[in-house]
């Protein structure tokens, strides 16, 4: 094998060249810190914020379910088709709503863990994946027991003539405060459950 | 400015084996990038036919819950002789919030292409994420409703002396329960979309 020789014109000098390529490399030092701090940063940022989510969902879920598992009327005089006492156990849909929200509330303490560990690595991708589809069931999960409360709770207050369904609003005004308030918490857990998804997606995202 | 001149080595090769080396390196570097975005097309593709099928579940609940009118040929006392999806304003909700849900389906295919032909873009895949999102949980809520009044009027409640309707209006109690059982369908495969574009977003 022939060894060739090629000649190549350097243009500056050996001094200029050693200060030049220091500088050169010092900012790409700086160049690759920041993008991992400004990567990081805002992830970490929209960590925390779910983890704040979190924390206020889980206070809005326990007192949607504690809400609708103590609310009971018993009136004080007799009518003669309708019952003189109501509680969230003569609907089988509050009894589901009871017991969908309490696992909703649990579930989201055991999710705290997972959001601390987006917090401490932002960059990790499996436990936001992770929670993303969790919280996608979740929310399936949550939005069901309140849509269907809700609708006995329409009916509750407004009946329906058509299928002779009274409502027994009249009759128990505190009850049916009691479980409207329930499922306007359930409501409001929803959105935020909508926000935590969409928060996640977006810590997901590649740059 | 002083020029310098270095004198560098470069050892002769024969020109055949140069030709050889070089069509490797290329081939090297197209089968990295296709490699990440072709498991994504394959997402893509699988999320577009998701959306085709929750069309038709999604259509299909509004259809038989529209269509699900029943008249009785003989009077009863206190009911009507009469049963439509227009007599219960949750299947009403139901009727509307399940047009809407497949109309935005239908709207979501052209992005639903787009991500398959730029697979690696995570801007219509974020898109589609949060749209998904919400048209789910919208979704869910109607399908729910109408679940909990299919099941009072298969079930009736003896407390509140609300009677279950399903014992004289037969068909109409059949076909709005086949809608809901639908827009079930639809729900689980809204779940499976917003997974997909989750993962499908992930970066490597």
């Amino acid at each position: 094998m022939a060894k060739e020789s090629t000649t190549i014109d350097v243009g500056e000098p050996s001094t200029v060249t050693k200060s030049a390529s220091h500088v050169e490399v010092d900012e790409k030092k700086k160049k690759g810190f920041v993008a991992a701090a400004a990567g990081g940063g805002y992830k970490r940022g929209l960590a925390i914020f779910d983890f704040l989510l979190r924390l206020a969902a889980i206070g809005i879920t326990i007192g949607a379910s504690s809400v609708m598992f103590t609310a009971e009327e018993t009136l004080p005089f007799f009518t003669q088709f309708l019952q003189f006492q109501a509680g969230y156990d003569d609907f089988p849909t509050f009894q589901f709503f009871v017991i969908s929200i309490a696992i909703v509330a649990s579930y989201l303490v055991l999710s705290l863990p997972f959001s601390i560990v987006t917090i401490v690595r932002p960059l990790a991708v499996a436990p936001r994946l992770i929670l993303l589809i969790s919280d996608t069931v979740i929310l399936t999960l949550t939005t069901a027991a309140a849509g269907a409360a809700a609708a006995i709770v329409y009916l509750a207050h407004n009946g329906n003539s058509n299928t002779n369904w009274l409502p027994i609003c009249q009759q128990f005004g505190d009850f049916c405060q009691a479980t409207s308030t329930a499922v306007v918490a359930a409501s409001i857990s929803v959105v935020f459950f909508v926000l935590l998804i969409v928060i996640s997606a977006i810590a997901l995202k590649r740059h | 400015m002083k020029n310098e001149s270095t004198i560098i080595d470069v050892p002769a090769e024969t020109s055949s084996a140069m030709k050889g080396k070089a069509p490797l390196i290329g081939m090297a570097k197209d089968h990295t990038t296709s490699a990440s975005g072709g498991y994504k097309r394959g997402l893509s593709i699988f999320d577009f036919l998701l959306r085709l099928a929750a069309i038709i579940a999604a259509s299909v609940a509004a259809g038989t819950m529209f269509t699900s009118d029943e008249t009785l040929p003989f009077f009863t006392q206190f009911l009507q002789f009469e049963a439509g999806y227009d007599d219960l304003p949750t299947y009403q909700f139901f009727v509307i919030a399940m047009s809407m849900v497949s109309g935005y389906l239908v709207l979501s295919l052209p992005i639903s292409v787009v991500t398959i032909v730029r697979p690696l873009a995570t801007a219509p895949r974020l898109l589609l994420l949060v749209l998904d999102t919400a048209a789910l949980a919208f979704n869910m809520a109607a399908a729910s409703s109408a679940a909990a009044i299919s099941y009072l009027a298969h079930n009736g409640n003896q407390n509140t002396n609300w009677l279950p309707i399903c014992q004289q209006f037969g068909d109409f109690c059949l076909k709005s329960s086949g809608a809901v059982v639908s827009s079930f369908v639809a729900v689980v495969f809204f779940t499976i979309l917003v997974v997909l574009s989750g993962v499908a977003l992930k970066r490597h």
